[in-house]
């Protein structure tokens, strides 16, 4: 394996394509790298959620925040398994392999991650939106892509 | 350290960052003018900054800019401030009988989730009946519309969401993939929705608008008499809805052995039936028995705040406890949607508003019926049910005087239909969470609920035109 260079593959939290796990995977043992994945859980969902249970539904803190507390779970064990997924392909390849759950905002968060694990070559997930609603609405992997000192490639979600 | 580049236009960001201050100029630039101009043909100074303050509060709580209790807050400040009602008239309506109503049932639910009893009923359900995919969905969705006959719709969503993702796990549901996993997640958000309208008790936007009915005309509508003419249109949308939602989303899993599992270990997990949740039980159902029989006489609040009492004289719950289970913003947002409501009605805006408005189109008693029941259900996709009530009961009621319509037959035409938000996540917390369980997708909510919304309307006002006569009501 190469000395410090390495693949990462950013997982959705809505479903990574198959076909971009069988790339990722691909190239880090055509290259003979060590494979990085990374989980960045979405925690807007679960404030979004308390948000509108205590401004609109009016019912208090502990549920509320009991609720959410349920989805952010709920979204780490589903992190568990996608990263589990990818541990066996990397073990079927037998490259090496990291997994890293993380929160925080996306493109500083995989930026991040890309510097910290020198990171060769980097495959994430964009989602499939029309034109008009892409105009107004941030396209966080294009963003990654012409950020990231490495080479980016880009797979349209399921 | 990494520094986040924005690529997107500058045109854009620019847009973005000076919206919200943009935002708030204009519209305070809208009341100062809606405030200072001359007042039109019929409408008194009063009528006029009334029906200002009135276009800011909708404006806010379309546009959720604020928190809706904020909104409200907003109302109460500005009534007195620009001399719309005496000061001290506008914080008498705090002490309106609904503000304690909806006050009380928030704390006598928040005692029965806090004992636990509410989850042991959840699970006893489903561990008895929720034996195939089928009949497990039917579960769920008839759970959570039953529980919101008792408690806020909002608060039973809540509740059901952690056995609803648990379920889901335990039989291996693919999140926005399986369809069992949609129903899942449809069926607690639809049955708490359905569920809500059935008594005063699902939600307080009925308390609410039996309180702006009081304080403007003096009228009410009792807690059985409101039950008993919902209750068809409830059974109608719990079978609809069952049907569009096995239809759009086909059950895709042979069996549920394995969530009977997970129910099991739970169910087992609360161990034996502890006095408070016993004790909590029999209050709430004598308070039930109490309201259907002596709201009229002693109040409905007054019922309220005894079981209250009741609740702590025999230490069922504490202080402490209760607090985390209620939102005490709810006191500003009903308190100043009455006040609003109020000021409408006694500045003279709401006639004036019906007059110059509505008259025109409104000739006949169910076509006005009609379309108020259709404004408050399109307005409650996008905004506040409890919001939809302030602002269209005062306009409504302002109405009937003009058409000969009883007021209280208005007030269901716009409190029922309030509380029927099928189509989008911002319509009402239930829908929020099955979105963001990740399970069910904005596009398949709106799929769903535009049909559940077009039947929901449909049968309110068939069951208005054909059941109400039968029970008495606008005959």
């Amino acid at each position: 394996m190469k000395q410090g260079r390495k693949v990462l593959i950013v997982l959705s939290t809505s479903g990574t394509p198959e076909s971009a796990l069988e790339y990722a995977v691909k190239r880090a043992s055509e290259e003979g790298t060590g494979l990085v994945a990374f989980y960045p859980v979405d925690s807007d969902l679960a404030s979004e959620a308390f948000d509108s249970f205590t401004d609109i539904g009016f019912i208090g803190d502990k549920p509320s925040s009991e609720l959410s507390e349920s989805l952010m779970r709920e979204y780490r064990q589903r992190g568990y398994e996608e990263l589990g997924r990818v541990q066996v392909l990397a073990m079927e390849a037998a490259i090496e392999y990291e997994p890293i759950m993380e929160d925080g905002n996306f493109v500083p968060q995989v930026l991040d991650v890309i510097g910290r694990y020198d990171i060769d070559l980097a495959v994430l997930v964009s989602r499939r939106e029309h034109s008009f609603i892409k105009y107004f609405s941030r396209d966080m992997a294009g963003e990654v892509k012409k950020q990231a000192g490495c080479e980016v490639v880009i797979f349209p979600e399921k | 350290m990494k520094v986040e580049i924005d690529t997107r236009s500058i045109w854009v960001l620019l847009g973005i960052k000076t919206l919200r201050p943009l935002f708030f100029i204009l519209i305070s630039i809208g009341l100062w003018a809606v405030v200072t101009m001359e007042p039109a043909d019929g409408l008194s100074p009063e009528g006029q900054r009334a029906i200002g303050v009135f276009l800011l509060c909708l404006v806010l709580w379309v546009s959720n800019m604020v928190p809706v209790a904020i909104t409200s807050l907003l109302a109460i400040v500005l009534v007195p401030l620009l001399g719309i009602l005496p000061r001290s008239e506008t914080y008498a309506f705090f002490g309106n009988e609904a503000v304690f109503f909806i006050l009380g049932a928030f704390i006598l639910a928040g005692a029965v989730m806090h004992s636990g009893l509410s989850n042991r009923i959840a699970l006893t359900m489903m561990k008895r009946y929720g034996h195939s995919p089928r009949r497990l969905l039917v579960s769920i969705f008839l759970l959570a519309a039953v529980l919101s006959f008792f408690m806020s719709e909002h608060a039973v969503a809540a509740m059901l969401l952690p056995i609803a993702l648990e379920i889901s796990k335990a039989l291996g549901l693919r999140p926005g993939r399986s369809n069992y996993g949609k129903l899942l997640f449809f069926a607690l958000a639809w049955g708490s929705v359905i569920g809500g309208v059935a008594t005063f008790l699902g939600g307080a936007r009925v308390p609410l608008a039996l309180g702006i009915l009081q304080e403007t005309t003096d009228s009410t509508i009792g807690f059985i008499e409101y039950t008993v003419a919902v209750f068809p249109l409830v059974v109608v949308l719990l079978i609809v809805g069952y049907l569009v939602l096995t239809r759009i989303f086909p059950v895709d899993i042979p069996d549920v052995a394995k969530a009977m599992g997970v129910i099991e270990k739970r169910a087992k997990g609360l161990g034996r039936l502890r006095y408070s949740e016993y004790a909590v039980g029999v209050v709430m159902l004598l308070t039930i028995a109490a309201w259907s029989t002596l709201g009229h006489t002693i109040g409905l609040s007054t019922v309220s705040l005894i079981a209250v009492a009741v609740l702590f004289v025999f230490r069922l719950v504490r202080w402490k406890n209760i607090e985390e289970y209620v939102n005490w913003g709810i006191i500003l947002m009903y308190g100043g949607a009455i006040i609003l409501g109020s000021a409408l009605d006694k500045s003279g805006a709401a006639r004036w508003l019906v007059e110059s408005l509505i008259s025109d189109w409104a000739t006949s008693q169910w076509a006005v019926f009609a379309v108020f029941s259709f404004l408050a259900i399109a307005l409650t996709e996008s905004m506040s049910n409890a919001a939809v009530i302030a602002v269209l009961v005062p306009v409504s009621i302002g109405m009937s005087d003009n058409l000969g319509i009883d007021p209280a037959l208005l007030t269901y035409a716009i409190a029922v239909p309030a509380g029927l938000a099928f189509m989008l996540p911002m319509s009402t917390p239930a829908n929020a969470i099955a979105i963001s369980s990740g399970y069910v997708s904005v596009k398949d909510m709106v799929k769903g609920g535009f049909i559940m919304f077009l039947t929901a309307w449909v049968v309110f006002n068939l069951v208005a035109a054909f059941y109400w006569p039968l029970i008495g009501l606008g005959g």
